[in-house]
């Protein structure tokens, strides 16, 4: 579903990806690693067709994403960093709004649907500048699946979600695999990772350091943190700096 | 209080010239001085047709209406700033958090942007005045007071400000409908009363204390004008608890399927929304439109009474067609395009839709013009549509083409606040000659088209190509 070569992009003098070479087979569940500022939202914002990479080609969806970008915002369900929605419309109002843009019919019931999942519908008639994160991220989460999109691409899901949300989320995103869909998810917490996906990559520094099948990866008896320490710098002096806390939070640079 | 004064000061000039640089953001100013001086080297031709005190009478109502926009404009204004920097004018929304009542937060607000309007527009005005007269009509110097003049034009500027200050807080705590009734009849009144002279034009509080000002008395008049309003308002002040939740039924789906298979229905329908829901309403259009091209018309036709060679309704259409473009201003105050980045579409698909509903909006001063054109100059009506539609097109046009979706926070850059003035004020100066000569030569706006046409092709290019990382 996803095939990238080459793949690099600057910023000024940063180089925010480094030459990322990657592909995601249908029904996989990839899991983009990296701590803050390692080039994850940048890789998703070019595969999504939102910014032109300096480098590299892209398929997403088997769409070239150079030449039709429109397209593959069409196909692909995407979950933004940053949730935006327009501030004087509804929760619900939104959710129409982009079944119409997306040119969806009978879409009421879809939207009824999210409401109930993420347990929000007593929220549905209020102002999205209103709303608070959490709820706003759950609309973002129902937008980009308005459409039942064959290929979801998501940055930092759940971040601002209560932990029983978190646990309907990614019982969802399995499901969702089970059924034929695929996922790329970007995160810096290891847990999302270990608990439901079935391929990594990890980026440091927009260098793709390491890319693997999860039940490859040969974790019986150590972590999934350490190994990622291992990977993207040298433990012992680094380890200082990075948080492990219990929700496993590698890093705020 | 001072303190939160000082940090408001500090706050407005970090995000302005993070969004520019500071050399950007300290140029507008240059730039304004710059075009008045410029503008005003044709004054020694002016001055044939037009007396000294003729001169100051159109810049104190100049200001008195750029007061009222900005007045009308910061109501608005702020929607896009919480949007761009989230609610991150964070002193703004102190008073949530600090033990300072949200009535001294407002006050330091509104001096704060009293201040920096008078450093931005109203000195450096004066400077490019008072430069140029000394350069071409050294011998007219002794006769304009330059010191006095930036005094009651900055009075003229606060009583524009105090007065729609004071308006929108009406409306803002009476049953809206009757009051944008009420406003709207008074565009209907001063059309249906016939002209003004130039007498009651002299009146103006601030230009009469210009004009005479060994009368300390006629200083009274703008205090009261300025001092009563706002402190009317501040007391009566409103405010719009964001920490309230707002709801409303469902009414997007029903205007969207109304507009059929149009293929921005659903942008049309969301503006429509955004305009009658955020603070002010659909009065906002009134304050900021039909009153000042109401109060334009008044002026400029006991102008025409006054001056003979102008002709009052092909100016107004002149200035109609401005006004008009400012339209475009605040329809792009409410949209981030991060918030659609993700959804098929271009950036020039909302442009094109805000260009639809600009074109929809156009008939409102459309209509205004032709009513008013069949009442007093029906042999000039021709020429003053084309006026009207040709420079509101084009200024838009070149709007888009400079400012993409951000007009409000891209022409404070300097460099592209020059191009825009070079590209308009010509444009503006050349009309008013044509029109001084006869109203058909004015058939040369239609050139405007093609050059509008164009531009906006490229624009569509130009923004889709551009990546958005600020916004
Ligand atoms: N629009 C931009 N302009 C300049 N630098 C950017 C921009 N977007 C990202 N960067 C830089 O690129 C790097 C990668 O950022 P990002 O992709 O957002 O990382 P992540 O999502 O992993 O936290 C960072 O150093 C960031 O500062
Ligand atoms: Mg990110």
């Amino acid at each position: 579903m996803i095939e990238v070569k080459g793949l690099s992009k600057s910023f000024g003098n940063v180089k925010a990806v480094d030459g990322v070479a990657l592909s995601v087979g249908k029904g996989e569940l990839f899991g983009l690693l990296g701590p803050n500022g390692s080039g994850k939202t940048t890789m998703i914002k070019m595969l999504t067709g939102q910014i032109k990479p300096g480098f590299g080609s892209l398929r997403v969806h088997g769409v070239d994403v150079l030449k039709d970008p429109l397209r593959v915002r069409e196909l692909v369900g995407i979950i933004p960093e940053q949730e935006t929605p327009p501030s004087f419309l509804t929760a619900e109002e939104y959710l129409h709004f982009v079944a119409k843009i997306r040119k969806l019919e009978r879409y009421e019931e879809t939207c009824e649907k999210w409401f109930d999942f993420f347990n929000f519908g007593d929220q549905k008639n209020v102002l999205c500048k209103d709303l608070s994160r959490g709820t706003r991220q759950k609309l973002m989460f129902a937008q980009a699946f308005l459409h039942e999109p064959e290929l979801a691409i998501i940055d930092e899901p759940l971040i601002n979600l209560d932990p029983v949300m978190q646990r309907k989320v990614k019982d969802f995103l399995r499901g969702y695999v089970k059924n034929d869909g695929t996922v790329f998810i970007s995160t810096h917490i290891l847990e999302i990772a270990r608990e439901i996906c079935t391929s990594i990559g990890i980026i440091y520094k927009g260098k793709l350091v390491y890319t693997g099948r999860m039940d490859e990866l040969g974790l019986e008896g150590r972590n999934l943190e350490g190994f990622f320490l291992e990977l993207v710098g040298q433990p012992g002096e680094k380890q200082a700096n990075y948080e492990t806390g219990i929700t496993g939070m590698i890093a705020r640079e | 209080m001072f303190d939160i004064f000082k940090s408001m000061m500090k706050e407005e000039w970090r995000m302005h010239s993070s969004l520019f640089g500071h050399s950007g953001f300290a140029l507008f100013p240059g730039f304004i001085f710059l075009f008045t001086f410029l503008v005003c080297l044709v004054l020694p031709v002016f001055r044939e047709i037009v007396s000294d005190a003729g001169i100051a009478l159109g810049m104190h109502y100049f200001f008195l209406l750029v007061g009222g926009m900005v007045g009308a404009f910061g109501l608005m204004g702020r929607e896009f700033m919480n949007r761009r920097f989230g609610q991150a004018s964070l002193i703004a929304y102190s008073s949530r958090t600090l033990p300072v009542s949200e009535r001294v937060i407002f006050l330091n607000f509104l001096v704060k942007d009293v201040v920096y309007y008078f450093f931005l527009y109203i000195l450096p005005f004066i400077a490019g005045f008072a430069l140029a007269v000394k350069l071409v009509l050294p011998s007219a110097a002794g006769s304009f007071k330059f010191s006095l003049l930036t005094l009651t034009l900055f009075l003229s500027f606060m009583i524009g400000l105090s007065v729609v200050f004071f308006l929108s807080t009406v409306y803002a705590h009476s049953g809206k409908t009757v009051i944008a009734g009420l406003l709207l009849a008074f565009p209907v009144l001063v059309f249906a009363s016939g002209n003004f002279n130039g007498e009651t034009l002299y009146a103006h509080p601030g230009l009469a204390f210009y004009l005479a000002p060994s009368e300390t008395r006629y200083l009274l008049a703008p205090a009261f004008l300025i001092l009563v309003p706002s402190a009317l308002s501040l007391i009566f002040l409103k405010v719009d608890y964001p920490q309230v939740q707002k709801s409303f039924s469902n009414s997007f789906s029903g205007l969207s399927s109304r507009l059929g298979s149009y293929r921005y229905a659903s942008f049309v329908a969301k503006d429509f929304l955004d305009l009658k829901r955020s603070e002010g309403g659909l009065g906002k259009i009134i304050f900021s439109f039909l009153l000042p091209a109401t109060l334009v018309w008044v002026l400029l036709s006991a102008l025409g009474n006054v001056i003979p060679a102008l002709d009052s309704l092909l100016l107004f259409s002149l200035v109609l067609g401005v006004l008009s473009s400012s339209m475009y201003n605040w329809l792009t105050e409410f949209d981030l395009f991060a918030s659609y980045a993700f959804l098929p579409l271009k950036v020039s698909d909302v442009i094109k839709s805000k260009l639809d509903i600009y074109a929809l909006l156009n008939v409102v001063p459309f209509v205004f013009l032709l009513g008013l054109g069949l009442r007093t100059e029906p042999y000039t009506l021709g020429p003053s549509l084309l006026v009207f539609l040709s420079i509101s097109f084009y200024m838009v046009t070149v709007l888009v083409y400079l400012t993409g979706l951000y007009p409000s926070v891209n022409l404070y850059n300097g460099k592209t606040f020059a191009l825009y003035a070079l590209s308009i004020v010509p444009v503006l100066i050349l009309n008013i000659v044509l029109s001084i000569l006869g109203p058909y030569y004015l058939l040369a706006d239609l050139a405007l088209l093609p050059v509008a046409v164009y531009l906006l092709g490229r624009s569509f290019r130009k923004w889709d190509g551009v990546e958005n990382p600020q916004f």
